[in-house]
């Protein structure tokens, strides 16, 4: 049976935008579940597993990603994801943030 | 934003001395210093923010590379410093690997932007392996910098 693929396009609201611990935040997360997320903005997509990808991206507060993830927690992973984007991060990726 | 908007000439160090992750921050702040981008006495202020940035995660990111940084309001601009490690920096990164490169980088804090679009510019080229593998070889300031300058003129194919 092939694996939910979950869409949405989510706001940052982070006033620092998706910066350095946010990339990590999110690579883990990636890792953790053994989920595939892919970012995209403006056209340019990222994996969500290559920190430097991410950051490649320079996403700022005020805009929006399309995220995609697909894996067996999709939904989980998106609504931490959301959350990460929001600058909630310490909740989640502690020790190694 | 390219490298030569913040980067500091004279904060760029072909052959880091330094041997552990406080030993580097040192040395990187104190290059800045030394070239009077930074207050002295605002050093250990920043070597001590960066430091406690560090403790929330290593900005050590994988692929030998770490980019240590902070925002501290004693800087009114973006300043980065570029150092090459020969014998590696045990950073706690990611990946567990060593640390060859460092960019450092200290940013106002109301311009999160700015420090937004240096990470974008120094993630985009570091993906690239060529221009990777090339700040890992240089071995004076001069290379560093054709390099940084070869990259802003996107010569890498970033």
């Amino acid at each position: 049976m092939s694996q939910p693929v979950l869409r949405r396009i989510l706001l940052v609201t982070d006033p620092a935008g998706v910066h350095a611990r946010t990339a990590v935040a999110i690579a883990e997360l990636a890792r953790r579940h053994g989920a595939t997320i892919t970012l995209s903005k403006g056209g340019q997509q990222a994996a969500a597993t290559d920190v430097l990808q991410i950051m490649s991206l320079a996403v700022c507060e005020g805009e929006t990603l399309e995220v995609e993830v697909s894996g067996n927690h999709a939904a989980e992973v998106l609504e931490t994801l959301a959350q990460f984007l929001a600058g909630k991060l310490d909740e989640e990726t502690k020790p190694s943030a | 934003m390219k490298f030569a908007d913040f980067i500091c000439r004279q904060a760029i160090l072909p052959q880091l001395h330094a041997t552990d992750k406080e030993g580097t921050i040192r040395e990187m702040v104190q290059a800045l210093c030394k070239a009077g981008k930074i207050e002295k006495s605002q050093y250990e202020s920043i070597v001590q923010a960066i430091l406690k940035r560090e403790e929330l995660g290593s900005t050590g990111i994988g692929r030998g590379v770490a980019i240590p940084h902070t925002k501290h309001p004693s800087v009114d601009q973006l300043i980065g410093a570029v150092a090459v490690s020969r014998q590696g920096v045990d950073f706690a990164s990611l990946d567990g690997e060593a640390v060859y490169l460092f960019f450092l980088l200290i940013s106002p804090p109301d311009r999160p932007g700015d420090h937004l679009r240096a990470l974008e510019n120094i993630s985009r080229q570091l993906h690239v392996d060529t221009f990777c593998r090339f700040l890992k070889q240089a071995k004076t300031v001069e290379d560093i910098q054709v390099l940084l300058d070869e990259a802003d003129n996107n010569q890498f194919g970033s």
